[in-house]
């Protein structure tokens, strides 16, 4: 039974080949269909609660995805702000706001190398990379570094939400006390004094000090928003290629998350069209080495290549996109693919010279390692197959099919090794081979005599060796507890990857390149206490008028009282009921107060000022027939002192007395209170205090570098409004006091209808609803613009937890809920689930692995003994992971699968083994030393091909997949030290137990 | 260059239009004349209420309302004032404009909760009338001569203009047409198109009547096309030739508003 499959295909071997090249050509057909994903976002489900958040708030206030652009200026004395660098700004960012789809396919910008700058010339570009290599892989990719276009043929780049000096909007003083709205740049500058104009303006506006201009003043940054994520590669290749010809004091630097991730899945997609071929290319280097017959060692090169095909043409023919994770699947598979073949041939390649018939050897072979191999498959793919139970959709597509991969490449080493050998390895080099003790290749010969001198050694110092394996296990437990679980795409990329040097120098100028929204919503909506509104009214009307009108104020009361008790509780539609109930009776109120000396004052205010002194003012009034003769000699007694004026400050000093009694209205009144009562929350003086404490917390906490909500528009539109320049000639102290006069309006107003003022002014900047992105446009919500000057998923869980803390101590007025969105917190969200569903499904298949062996060997012993040496890698690798200081992150916590799958097979093959040899020698140090010869030597081989093959992936520009090649290395080197020293050191003192008769333990 | 017009209210209201008959072969420039008369020119004086509604691309709609006052001032001068009605937190906000033919119009703004009147210096007109979709210039004209105009097409009741930029700087678009009507001059529609050779703007009138003899429009819409936001006015107690005082468009009614407002 063990041999069937095999038997088929040493008398079938042409049709094994062809039906393998049929399955092959079968799979690799799908492939033109590939679809790429390069998203992290697709980490977590679309249905993922905080990513369905996530972008209803991006759409509630029309936030997008910004390719960040930062241009540093050191050498300027001025840094930044001079008038060439200004100008270079301006320029681009006209020539990004212009961007169309030319007639021949090519995007155009405006151009402003020929002629004027507005006389509408385009000139047409083309992002095309100039070498045909890379020309080849965006083909092969199905990578269009042209398009900048969606299907209708527009820009991707939202030109009207463009963040650039160029286009935000500016509120500034201008002539005669007047205020100018405009943008922070209309022009580029053309002197230094202008471009000192725009320096003073952008650091004097707090939404822009540390986000659009740097403070130290050498930077400037763009924020380009894009359709989609998936286009800002290309978006940052446009900038790049705009500003090719700057000078090199203008350093452009492109970052953001988006950036990151879409970068980072095009350069993915670029290692797995190289490393996963250089690795291939190592591991048969290292095969031809050790083995020195090219014929021989092509057959496990076809079973990883024919595995990997088969894989990644399942995962696209199921319609699976490549994503980050599956486009390690070739990396994965090939490792494991080679080692059942390795173990093989290794054997095959010892044992040749005994039998001198391919046939027969081959039998031997798979007849004592078909069980072995199929246990180290199975518990692989056991190991692959956990991270179904992950709750993140690319790791469970990437796990189910790796354990295909396992599955398939086990099928192959059983069927298509043999009829490979069969039909196309040539008798004549297999004479080659010499009987091993002739010690003809001095790799081999070398490694033999290692391995054999370790047997010897381990088998007798078993003691030392338990002794030291322990203490290394207790170091790597305490290396382990240091282990920090964080990630930031960007830190994907080496150091020296340019998107990480712009991160690192952008982070340090600005208030942050990292984006977090935090949304602020009242718990219960559209609840109206009218109780309250009610009472309030009742007390302020009092507090007015109750001296001039007592009895109005109880008509009012009385009124209060009725609409309390017919309204009651009730909301919406019946408030504004009861406020034009109120204003109907403060008519009536009003009728028999204030309203004639309205009519007075309106008679006033329509003189002609020409000739107006207190006589004739006096005169004028008289006649009014209608006005109470009282009023007109209240009016008159207080004129009359007033003879010196004349004219309009007549009518103005006239004015101000009526305005004395017309400010007594009841209608004014309830209006007042209406705007105040029914203010909806971001409207709400104290509401819009606490917003503000909240951010003055917010930016204590070192990683954030700049929080913007719409209080900081408000109190910097509040200030500019209120805002008196200091007469000339004054003394220092005066200035002094206007200055502290004017600091004093950099504030929230005092009302809900001053506050509501000001906003409206803000809704009509010239650039319009950009309020919007910080306040919804029925004031209910706010959204706070967090910047953060780490991507770091620890940072930003830090904040969300420090925010959870400073709310439950200081609760707001109004019970509120606060939400996080963004790139950066939506990181937090499936790295934690991540780290979650790899324990428990590292968990769980170490269970179920533990459950096999002890199945496969029928002992509870060996099924524990089996789990030992990859308990101990796993432990030691992750220990090293924590005392290095390596942070556990995404590719880390994958490879903790193929951890579990790789390292049990070392012990699989060894103790199985060790039993077979047993059986014949009955003699534990016996069995030991005839380990050492051939199954040790296929470990080792095994290992060393597997930890050098993947060294090439040290050299990958990008880091999980250093990650890959170094963690390989790693397990198959303290995977292979376990299985050699610690099991035998194990079974030395054990061999009583572990060897009992078989019929025993049946 | 002649500086446009300042403040609100707009293509709508206050047009005028003294239904010239149909008069053939007009030049471009003529028809453009005749349609800035009838649209902004209407009476010696107007007065009108107004519920701008403003609906954001999601749905949601923001209302407010106000008077416009507006008084013509020689042959092309002109004053405006704006007095907001509702909602209640802006209630009493005024606007104040003069719109001069020969020089930046003057621009205040009196806000009653902060007792404060803020002049604005003169800008771009061509941005958003207090957050909605209609920008100050449809509301008070823009200037005859900044735009070169071409009669595109003219059919039995419609002239098609197309008007071009002389200073393509300046504006945010490339061109725009603009469908007038053959009897009353006043324009239908207007659309925009961008650099890039995208409509991104319309300007529509979606209701027109004939007040006091002066054809009006009495709603009028004006879409961004490209962010899915729109603004629609519609226009009530519509009056001309109420004999305004012309004091009215003075900083001190901005403080205490005058009775055709406040009553």
């Amino acid at each position: 039974m063990k041999l069937r499959l095999t038997d088929v295909s040493l008398r079938f071997p042409r049709s094994v080949l062809l039906l393998v090249a049929l399955l092959t050509l079968l799979f690799a057909w799908q492939f033109p269909k590939v679809k790429f994903d390069n998203d992290p976002e697709n980490m977590l489900s679309a249905k993922e609660p905080v990513r369905v958040f996530h972008h209803e708030v991006k759409e509630k206030y029309a936030l997008y995805d910004f390719v960040v652009v930062g241009i540093v200026n050191e050498a300027d004395p001025e840094g930044i702000f001079n008038p060439a660098t200004l100008t270079r700004i301006d320029h681009l960012t006209r020539e990004l706001l212009s961007l169309r789809l030319g007639e021949n396919g090519l995007p155009e910008v405006s151009d402003f190398n020929s002629g004027e700058p507005s006389s509408g010339g385009y000139r047409s570009i083309d992002l095309n990379p100039a070498r045909s290599w890379q020309q080849a892989l965006n083909v092969a990719f199905n990578h269009q570094p042209n398009k900048l276009f969606d299907e209708q043929g527009q820009s991707v780049i939202i030109g009207r939400e463009l963040i650039a000096p160029s286009v935000v909007d500016n509120i500034k003083q201008a002539d005669l006390g007047s205020l100018k709205l405009e943008y922070l740049m209309e022009q580029a500058p053309t002197t230094r004094e202008e471009a000192m104009v725009i320096r003073d303006d952008a650091m004097s506006n707090p939404l822009y000090a540390g986000t659009l201009v740097s403070e130290d003043e050498k930077a400037i940054c763009l924020y380009i928003p894009i359709i989609k994520k998936t286009y800002s590669h290309n978006v940052a290749n446009l900038v790049r290629n705009l500003t090719g010809d700057w000078p090199e004091t203008d350093k452009v630097y492109i970052t953001g998350l988006p950036v990151a991730e879409d970068t980072f899945g095009i350069e993915m997609l670029v290692q797995m069209a190289t490393s996963a071929p250089l690795a291939g290319l190592a591991i048969f280097i290292l095969l031809l080495l050790f083995f020195r017959n090219l014929s021989l060692i092509i057959a496990p090169m076809i079973v990883a290549i024919v595995s990997v095909i088969c894989t990644m043409g399942l995962l696209i023919g199921l319609g699976y996109d490549v994503h980050i994770m599956s486009s390690m699947i070739a990396i994965f598979l090939m490792p494991i693919a080679v080692a059942d073949s390795v173990h093989i041939l290794s054997e095959f390649y010892d044992t040749y010279p005994r039998f001198q018939d391919k046939r027969e050897t081959i039998r031997y072979v798979i007849g004592h390692l078909f069980r072995p191999m199929l246990y180290t498959s199975l518990t692989t793919m056991a190991g692959f197959a956990s991270l179904a139970t992950t709750p993140i959709p690319p790791v469970q597509v990437f796990g189910l099919h790796v354990a295909f991969g396992v599955g398939l490449a086990w099928m192959l080493s059983m069927t298509l090794i043999p009829a490979y050998i069969m039909l196309l390895v040539p008798q004549k080099q297999l004479q080659k081979i010499t009987p091993k003790d002739a010690k003809e290749i001095p790799a081999g010969g070398l490694l033999n005599r290692i391995v054999e001198n370790l047997g010897s050694f381990s088998t007798r110092r078993w003691r030392p060796i338990l002794l030291l394996a322990s203490a290394l296990v207790a170091i790597a437990v305490f290396g382990i507890s240091r282990i920090q679980v964080n990630d930031n795409p960007v830190k994907w990329f080496s150091p020296k990857h340019e998107i990480r040097v712009a991160d690192r120098v952008l982070n340090s100028h600005f208030g942050g390149t990292y984006t977090a929204y935090l949304t602020l919503a009242e718990t219960q909506p559209g609840i109206c206490d009218c109780e309250a509104n009610s009472n309030a009214m009742h007390v302020e009307v009092e507090k007015r008028f109750a001296e001039k009108y007592p009895e109005a104020v109880a008509t009012f009361q009385e009124k209060l009282a009725e609409l309390k008790k017919r309204y009651g509780q009730i909301s919406g539609p019946d408030v504004s009921r009861a406020f034009v109930e109120l204003v109907e009776l403060a008519e009536t109120l009003d009728n028999k107060t204030t309203a004639l000396w309205w009519e007075l004052a309106d008679e006033i205010n329509y003189l002609d000022p020409a000739g107006l002194n207190a006589r004739t003012l006096h005169e004028r009034i008289a006649p009014l027939e209608e006005i109470p003769r009282e009023y007109k000699r209240i009016l008159h007694d207080a004129v009359a002192p007033l003879n010196d004026l004349q004219g309009e400050d007549l009518l103005e000093a006239a004015l101000e007395i009526t305005d004395l009694y017309t400010a007594d209205s009841f209608v004014d009144f309830v209006y007042e209170m209406q705007a105040e009562l029914t203010a909806p929350l971001f409207k709400k003086p104290k509401i819009l205090a606490y917003l503000e404490q909240l951010q003055a917390h917010l930016v204590e906490n070192p990683v954030v570098g700049k929080t913007s909500s719409a209080v900081d528009s408000l109190k910097k539109a509040a200030y500019e409004l209120n805002y008196l320049e200091p007469p000339g000639g004054l003394s220092q102290s005066e200035q002094a006091a206007y200055r502290q006069r004017n600091q004093s309006f950099n504030a929230i107003p005092e009302t809900a209808a001053a506050v509501a003022q000001v906003f409206v002014q803000l809704e009509g900047m010239k650039k319009k609803d950009s309020l919007f992105h910080l306040i919804t446009r029925n004031y209910q919500e706010a959204n706070v613009w967090v910047q953060l000057t780490s991507g770091d998923n620890q940072d930003m869980a830090a904040v969300v937890k420090d925010m959870q803390v400073y709310m439950q101590e200081n609760p707001p007025p109004t019970p509120m809920k606060i939400e996080w969105a963004g790139l950066t917190y939506l990181n937090v969200v499936w790295q934690d689930k991540m780290v979650k569903g790899m324990m428990t499904s590292l968990g769980s298949s170490f269970v179920v692995v533990l459950v096999m062996m002890m199945m496969l060997f029928r002992s509870v012993l060996f099924g524990i003994l089996a789990m030992i040496p990859l308990s101990i890698t796993i432990t030691l690798s992750y220990g090293i992971i924590g005392l290095v200081g390596k942070e556990y992150d995404m590719p880390v916590a994958v490879l903790s699968a193929l951890t579990l799958g790789l390292s049990v097979d070392f012990a699989i093959h060894f103790l199985e083994r060790a039993r077979e040899i047993q059986l014949k020698t009955g003699n534990w140090l016996e069995t030991a030393k005839q380990m050492f010869k051939e199954p040790a030597m296929a470990i080792s081989r095994n290992a060393i091909i597997i930890a050098i093959g993947f060294t090439p992936l040290l050299l990958a520009p990008l880091v999980p997949y250093q990650t890959v090649g170094f963690f390989l290395a790693t397990i198959m080197g303290v995977s292979w030290l376990a299985t050699l020293f610690i099991l035998p050191a194990l079974l030395t003192p054990l061999q009583n137990i572990a060897f009992r008769k078989p019929e025993d333990e049946a | 260059m002649k500086k446009i017009l300042m403040l609100p209210i707009a293509l709508l209201g206050l047009l005028l239009a003294t239904a010239p008959l149909h008069a053939a072969g007009l030049s471009a420039d003529e028809i453009v004349a005749k349609a800035n008369q009838a649209s902004y020119y209407a009476g010696a004086d107007g007065k009108a209420d107004v519920t701008m509604t403003i609906k954001a691309a999601d749905g949601g709609t923001r209302e407010r309302q106000f008077t416009i006052l507006r008084l013509n001032d020689g042959a092309e001068d002109q004053k405006f004032y704006v007095y907001f009605q509702a909602p209640a937190d802006v209630r009493k906000m005024a606007f104040l404009v003069w719109k001069n033919a020969d020089r930046d119009d003057d621009r205040w703004l009196w806000l009653p909760a902060l007792n404060l009147v803020k002049r604005i210096a003169p800008g771009d007109k061509r941005t958003s009338f207090v957050g909605s979709d209609f920008f100050y210039e449809d509301v008070s004209g823009r200037g005859l001569d900044e735009d070169a105009h071409s009669l595109v097409e003219e059919t039995a009741d419609t002239y098609l203009v197309r008007n071009e930029p002389k200073d393509p700087g300046s504006v945010e678009f490339a061109h725009y047409l603009v469908w007038i009507d053959k009897t009353d001059f006043l324009p239908r529609k207007a659309e925009y198109y961008n650099k890039q050779g995208d409509l991104y703007r319309r300007v529509e009138a979606l209701r027109v009547e004939s007040v006091d003899g002066h054809p009006t429009v009495m709603e009028s819409q004006a879409s961004d096309l490209k962010a899915g936001t729109s603004t629609i006015n519609s226009f009530s107690n519509v009056s001309y030739d109420i004999g305004l005082n012309k004091r009215i468009f003075s900083e001190r009614f901005l403080r205490r508003p005058p009775r055709e407002v406040s009553q």
